[in-house]
């Protein structure tokens, strides 16, 4: 800003200009900073000042407080975070998630979006977090899908449903928009079909009902079904994403790759998904954190995600006064991932407004 | 041979029959094997399951229903379940939203900072958890044996417990429709009438259509009144239960605050997002023409502003409607939890699922259909150009 | 009236004989009757919607003509996914609106082709791109992304691109006609320079300064047909036509 600086007013002045310029500003100024302390008091009293924060006295000392009992966390994070996975082992699940955090930082850094990079990360990374998890090489001991449990599987979900969605949601994508009437009319009904369902149904029905449809050579695992479903539940909406920013690109483009002599893969790959993807990565990303968000879903196919074990984590008789702070503790998590996520979303977009390059 | 594959003819044409024949294929095969392995089961498809009964009970139904009612009777009042879920849910998450849209775009720095801070935490946290957690909270409430009333009601781990009429429940259905028509009635008469009638006989008109219809209510209530009670029957305690009127179950009550609270964070957006598309043009000219602060806000930038929202919120609702699914977390019997159910009691398995997408099919359509009609007639005509 | 000949069809850089082109209902290219020798020079013109730009599209399938017959050096143009492959290789063109690859720099842009299509090794590609960048003269711009350049120059760089794949046929698609005033010269020089080189060019521009220096033969177009042909200093000053007259007069009085 390189406005004149007008005559500093005084401090009273501009409070009152700015709170309580009328009637109704003040009335509104008033309620609201009234709501605001008494929230900010509570939520501070009951979550620090009279918080219990050791598992030492056990859950009679929370009884006694009339604060947060913090106590069932650290008594329980461990199956909050790692679910049954066996106790010695569980250095590896926490590493699996730290490879995860890993991978999608990397993937918000500019210099690695180019298709090949891109998945080049997050093969290696999703390798890495199923060695670090499931073992039997490396002298890791062998633990099944069944053991694994908390933050550990929610990500594993999450990440091998981007795995397998994206590069559908992309081939989708491109068969909705194919000139072929047949081809983009079936994709079309298919995209719109998953998309009037909700995602209960779809991972309802890939769970329980698939395996009645499927030879039993084919059915697999009940979680790797699971997430089929919910990869096909995503690339319909990024689908749809993806398709939009196709059509973002100039006519143009496609003549040009075809006038000189370049084929349909070649075009799309070097010439329409670049300029398609770049239009697209702000709601790309905001498909990511819903899809983030819905994840803790399969809770109710029956998983032991970290929603469920935060469940069982208050579930048992002594802590199950303590339920708040085992919902407070689980929403942070999800909360930082998502919301990191989403502001990188918002700053990306911003950027983006501002000009190209 | 390779000539006729050169051919881009030939090529697209192969193409199409390989993907539409490869999928219809995956179906056929799909289908044929899930028969053959539920008749194996000893279940013949079809839908004359639909009239047997179901052998099983609901924990909620707006309309009476017993484990002797057949299958197609649970669907109905499934489908009503998720439709009444969904209209609280949706309008708790309208009010909600509206609340807090308004405060993310008021010139108030304090109101700003509150309505932020609700939408960033309630968005940025799964329904689900959210749903856990109201069922977790009122769930743990004190159980109605150590319950106070407030306002006539309770509220127990066991569930809400509000003053009901005593009407029988066919005048109770009749007297919500007519206070239902008592809104659309108006509606409809302002938009059918709009031209041929000067303004004021149309005020009138819709007065007294709206008038008519809450007397059918009113008459319907006193019609149905069951004989020899108080008109309404007010909650007591008695023993260790809580006796008398109307018990509205916590999964109900969890679902619908989560809905609302979640939902709201999204239209809050929603609504800032077209307060935002109101180009600052349009408010400095009504300002110019001597309007008021009020009559601005009022005839200027609220129809503009819902103008451009509605699209969008439409989206947002068919959303929430699917969101109600959510109900059977926490056992709630909306049409998902019925068809769930269906199939681990019946095993009609493909049947089930062929009802439940259409189910949701229609729902969406419908929803769709609404916000269209409502859509086109308050679109600007003519190319207008806005903000 | 060069009229369809045979025998012209296999020597010809481009031979078109009873083209017709529909898009639904509209009619539009009507038995469009063309041949274009190798090195000849063609400036087609027409007012707007007469479907020049319709009739260059066809010479490399960007749009599929609805009847007729199109030969280019020797091969046909039909169904033929290998005809129209090896066509687009020999066959530039240049657009309206450039169509760079906003993505990629100058040199990216001008390489690509060369080494997807022909397969060429990116240290020779590169030395083509140069030259070709060097012979638009801009070969200073080569590592600038296409948004960071000048209308004109964005042009030149469109037709090194081009040029890149050694194509036999240039075609251009009113390449000047996006550009600001005082970019229009250093386009046309360029493709003046080509011209003189001996390339086989078919330009719909209505440049008519160019088509008097550069044309071998003038086509005028109006509502699909081809409705006048001649060597440009027949083609100006004794025009058979009434239409063509009438825009010639619109053009150059203005």
């Amino acid at each position: 800003m390189t406005v004149l600086a007008p005559p500093a007013p005084t401090l009273l002045e501009d409070l009152r200009r700015r709170y309580f310029a009328t009637p109704l500003q003040a009335a509104v100024s008033l309620f609201s900073l009234a709501v605001i302390v008494f929230l900010a008091w509570k939520i501070l009293n009951w979550a620090l000042l009279s918080a219990v924060f050791t598992a030492d006295g056990g859950p009679e000392a929370c009884h006694a407080a009339a604060g947060a009992c913090w106590s069932v966390i650290a008594a329980r994070w461990r199956i909050i975070l790692f679910g049954l996975y066996p106790f010695e082992e569980q250095w590896r699940s926490a590493l699996a998630c730290v490879a995860v955090v890993a991978m999608t930082v990397l993937s918000c850094i500019p210099a690695c979006w180019t298709g090949r990079r891109i998945a080049a990360i997050w093969v290696a990374g999703t390798a890495l977090f199923y060695i670090l998890m499931k073992g039997g090489i490396f002298g890791l001991a062998y633990i099944g899908e069944e053991q694994w449990g908390g933050l550990a599987l929610t990500l594993f979900i999450f990440v091998t449903t981007c795995l397998i969605g994206f590069p559908l949601s992309i081939g989708l994508a491109l068969m909705r928009r194919s000139q072929l009437p047949w081809i983009s009319r079936t994709t079309g009904i298919i995209i719109d079909g998953v998309r009037s369902l909700p995602l209960i149904s779809i991972l309802f029905t890939f769970a329980i009902v698939l395996p009645f449809a499927l030879p039993q050579w084919l059915q697999g695992d009940k979680l790797y079904r699971v997430i089929l479903g919910s990869a096909l539940f995503f690339s319909a909406y990024q689908a749809e994403i993806v398709r939009g920013g196709m059509q973002g690109v100039p006519k143009g483009q496609e003549e040009a790759s075809m006038a000189l002599g370049l084929s349909y893969w070649q075009s799309i790959s070097r010439i329409l998904l670049p300029q398609a993807m770049r239009n697209a990565l702000p709601a790309t990303i905001n498909q990511f954190v819903i899809s983030f968000k819905e994840t803790s879903l399969v809770v109710i196919i029956g998983f032991f995600e970290i929603l469920a074990s935060g469940n069982a984590a208050y579930g048992t008789g002594e802590w199950r006064f303590a339920y708040v702070e085992v919902y407070v503790f689980i929403a942070l998590i999800y909360f930082v991932f998502v919301f990191s996520l989403s502001r990188y979303g918002a700053f990306l977009e911003r950027r983006m407004a501002v000009g190209e390059r | 041979m390779g000539r006729l594959l050169r051919n881009q003819k030939v090529r697209n044409g192969l193409l199409q029959a390989l993907y539409v024949g490869a999928l219809g294929m995956l179906i056929l095969a799909g289908t044929l094997i899930a028969r053959r392995n539920l008749a194996a089961q000893g279940i013949t498809s079809g839908f004359d399951f639909l009239f047997k009964s179901t052998g099983w009970d609901l924990n909620f139904a707006l309309l009476p229903a017993t484990a002797m009612d057949p299958y197609w009777w649970y669907f109905t009042v499934g489908i009503l379940n998720t439709l009444f879920l969904g209209t609280f849910g949706l309008a708790l998450a309208t009010v909600v939203g509206t609340i807090v849209g308004l405060a993310r775009t008021s010139s108030n720095d304090l109101a700003r900072l509150l309505g932020r801070t609700y939408v960033d935490i309630f968005r940025n946290i799964p329904l689900i958890l959210q749903v856990f957690f109201w069922y977790a909270v009122i769930t743990h409430l004190p159980s109605p044996r150590g319950a106070q009333p407030s306002w006539g009601m309770f509220l127990t781990s066991r569930g809400l417990y509000v003053p009901a009429p005593n009407v029988g429940p066919w005048s109770l259905t009749i007297a919500v429709a007519a206070i239902l028509a008592a809104i659309v009635l108006p509606l409809w008469i302002g938009r059918t009438a709009r031209i041929d009638r000067p303004l004021g006989d149309r005020a009138t008109l819709q007065l007294a259509a709206a008038a008519a219809a809450l007397a059918c209510a009113a008459l319907a209530l006193l019609a149905g009144r069951l004989p020899e009670t108080p008109f309404l029957d007010m909650p007591a305690l008695q023993g260790l239960n809580l006796r008398g009127g109307l018990r509205v179950p916590p999964e109900f009550s969890a679902l619908v605050v989560a809905i609302g609270i979640y939902g709201g964070s999204y239209i809050a957006e929603i609504v800032r997002g077209g307060f935002k598309s109101v180009g600052t043009g349009q408010m400095e000219a009504a300002g110019s023409l001597g309007l008021t602060a009020w009559q601005t806000f009022t005839l200027v930038r609220l129809p503009l502003a819902l103008r451009a929202m509605l699209p969008i919120l439409a989206n947002q609702y068919v959303w929430l409607m699917k969101a109600t699914t959510m109900g059977i977390a926490v056992g709630f019997s909306d049409f998902f939890m019925i068809v769930a159910l269906t199939i681990n009691h019946s095993g009609q398995t493909i049947e089930a699922i062929g009802l439940l997408m259409a189910g949701f099919l229609a729902i969406n359509l419908s929803l769709a259909f609404f916000f269209n009609r409502i859509n086109k007639a308050i679109a600007l005509k003519g190319n207008q150009l806005r903000g | 009236m060069n009229g369809p000949d045979p025998s012209q069809a296999e020597t010809a850089a481009i031979h078109i004989a009873g083209l017709n082109k529909h898009y639904g209902a509209f009619h539009a290219l009507r038995d469009i009757d063309l041949t274009v020798r190798r090195g000849e020079k063609i400036v087609v013109c027409g007012p707007s919607g007469s479907g020049k730009s319709t009739l260059i599209r066809c010479i490399n399938r960007l749009e599929e003509h609805s009847a007729g017959r199109i030969v280019v050096l020797g091969t046909e143009l039909n169904d033929d996914v290998g005809n129209i492959e090896g066509i687009r290789r020999e066959v530039g063109m240049v657009f309206q609106h450039f169509n760079l690859f906003p993505h990629m720099t100058v040199l990216e842009n001008c390489v690509l082709a060369p080494m997807l299509v022909r397969k060429v090794p990116r240290s020779e590609a590169e030395a083509l791109a140069r030259k070709y960048l060097e012979k638009v003269r801009i070969p200073e711009q080569a590592d600038k992304y296409p948004a960071q350049l000048s209308g004109g120059q964005q042009q030149r760089v469109a037709i090194a691109r081009a040029l890149c794949m050694t194509p036999q046929i240039m075609l251009f698609d009113e390449p000047t006609s996006a550009l600001d005033p005082e970019m229009i010269a250093e386009v046309l020089d360029v493709m003046a320079t080509l011209a003189s080189e001996g390339m086989t060019m078919v330009c719909v521009t209505h440049e008519m300064g160019f088509a008097r220096r550069a044309a071998d033969r003038v086509i005028f177009m109006d509502k699909g047909e081809i409705v006048e042909q001649a060597p440009p200093e027949r083609f100006f000053t004794t025009a058979q036509n009434e239409r063509t007259r009438q825009f010639l007069s619109q053009i150059l009085n203005h």
